[in-house]
């Protein structure tokens, strides 16, 4: 069996002759949380949409759980739990009758665990799920993806609408689950402190590329922003590759460079530079940092 | 499975109290003309001017309930919330159809059952000649053309341009108007039907199966 739960092999996807994911190549070891981010538009949703079998790829293909995305079939749609993007419930639905509809097509159900989250979230059974906030039909949805105990759970902007105690209530379920062995899950999320908070890799999607896609640690050691002060004005090229971005203000220059490693360090240093300062980055700066324009490749 | 049927004939119930309204106004209309019928005052026009119109209705009906399972689905996003669940498109599709021959019979058998009781009650005032199956042989055709509107519905429900599946229905018709006036309800109709019945759920399946969710 192999290692890796999701894998995804020379994606490619056009939308009316649009390239919106050009060649991605993507891997989820079993147990990895892995924080996928993107600026909108950038096509997380539609990889996710591909991996679940929801959207056909143009070309390449994609496999969750060992089976190939378009061929997924009901025992392993029942391993996976999915909360989209906008809460994709049947909104004329009621509550009560949804997540019976759930329970009788789900091969396995946590009751105690599932009733356990509606009580938490106060989820009223009799009312329509158009009628509930925003905030509610995400409680609903991700009560419903848990319900089933699944192996990988695929998580699109799960937080989106939710308020601050919501939010954090959400991100304590998510840490308890990561607790539970060899659960995978792909998370997508516009607020980079949730991602930063729980993934263990991090996969940057920019222009249609798999820009950046390593282990959070490595990503904030292989990013460096550099304050760097010359004795006289400083120059114009350092001629180091992988330059982020480079900012020169008279004897200051403040640079972004990917894979920072010794020869970078050296190069740098032969222009004798009267400082070198390391300014912290969090995900959310290196994240600014690139999805720039011709952004750096960054992989482990 | 039976989750998906039940949730097709919850969603779409109407049909099936139609179905079951048109089926006792069916049968209380031909008692009524059966019993008030003189063979001396000539063939019974009322039944003819309520007649053509109430089928012309079901008709409509059944391709209607085809047509809105599927645009609900799609505007609704049905199937993309039920694919991710521990089913798969061929079973959500299976179980539309399953629940739209439900509909039919759910007109069609009680239909079918009255028609063999009133025969046997007032056969002496029946102005056709009568042979062995008939009634049998005539709801067969007439479930097949039934179903025929249905795939249409599903098709033109499904399509963002349902320009062409109405011209199939459009074409259809004049065949099988013509064909019944002429050569009746035979073996030839139900060919013809069961060959386009096959030829439109496979394109109605290979659309669904292909189609972004």
């Amino acid at each position: 069996m192999d290692q890796n739960v999701i894998k995804v092999e020379n994606l490619v996807k056009y939308f009316d002759g649009r390239c919106v994911l050009d060649g991605i190549d993507l891997k989820v070891p079993r147990g990895c949380i892995y924080g996928l981010l993107g600026r909108n538009g950038s096509g997380k949703t539609t990889i996710i949409r591909i991996l679940l079998g929801l959207e056909p790829p143009t070309r390449g293909q994609t496999f969750l759980l060992d089976a190939d995305s378009t061929e997924l079939s009901a025992r392993l749609h029942s391993r996976i739990g999915y909360v989209a993007e906008g809460h994709n419930l049947i909104q004329s639905y009621r509550v009560g009758r949804l997540i019976k509809l759930c329970k009788d097509l789900s091969l396995q159900w946590n009751d105690e665990f599932f009733n356990h989250l509606i009580e938490t979230f106060r989820l009223p059974a009799d009312r329509k799920v158009k009628e509930l906030s925003i905030g509610m039909r995400a409680q609903l949805n991700l009560a419903l993806a848990m319900a089933i105990d699944p192996e990988l759970l695929i998580f699109d902007d799960p937080t989106l609408g939710l308020d601050t105690v919501a939010r954090r209530q959400f991100l304590e379920l998510a840490i308890e689950l990561i607790q539970q062995q060899g659960r995978t899950i792909l998370f997508c999320s516009h607020i980079l402190g949730d991602v930063e908070r729980i993934a263990d890799k991090i996969g940057i999607l920019a222009a249609g590329k798999l820009v950046v896609d390593c282990p959070l640690e490595e990503l904030k050691e292989r990013v460096k922003k550099l304050r760097v002060i010359f004795p006289e004005s400083a120059p114009a090229n350092l001629h180091l590759t992988e330059i982020i971005n480079q900012q020169n203000q008279g004897r200051e220059m403040v640079i972004t460079v990917a894979n920072w490693n010794k020869q970078k360090q050296t190069a740098l240093e032969t222009f004798k530079p009267s400082s070198c300062t390391e300014i912290p980055m969090s995900l959310e700066d290196i994240f600014i940092e690139c999805t720039k324009p011709n952004p750096k490749p960054i992989k482990s | 499975m039976f989750a998906l049927i039940k949730r097709e004939i919850q969603d779409h119930i109407v049909y099936f109290i139609g179905a079951a309204v048109f089926a006792v106004f069916f049968i209380i209309m031909s008692i009524s003309i059966l019993h008030n019928y003189n063979p001396r005052h000539g063939p019974p026009v009322f039944a003819i001017l309520i007649g053509v119109p109430a089928v012309t209705i079901v008709i409509f009906g059944i391709g209607a309930m085809g047509a809105t399972q599927m645009y609900l689905d799609k505007t609704r996003k049905i199937s993309a919330l039920l694919s991710t669940l521990a089913t798969s498109r061929n079973r959500i599709l299976l179980a539309r159809i399953i629940a739209g021959i439900l509909a039919i019979l759910t007109l069609l058998v009680p239909l079918t059952i009255a028609a063999v009781i009133l025969m046997r009650f007032f056969t002496i005032l029946i102005p056709i000649p009568m042979f062995p199956g008939m009634v049998f042989e005539i709801s067969v055709v007439v479930f097949l053309m039934a179903f025929a509107c249905y795939c249409i519905g599903l098709q033109t429900g499904w399509n963002s341009n349902p320009v062409t599946p109405s011209l199939g229905a459009l074409f259809l018709t004049c065949i099988f108007v013509p064909l019944i006036l002429i050569k009746g309800f035979g073996v030839h109709i139900v060919v013809i039907l069961v060959l386009f019945i096959i030829a439109s759920l496979l394109r109605t399946w290979h659309t669904f199966m292909k189609t972004s969710l």
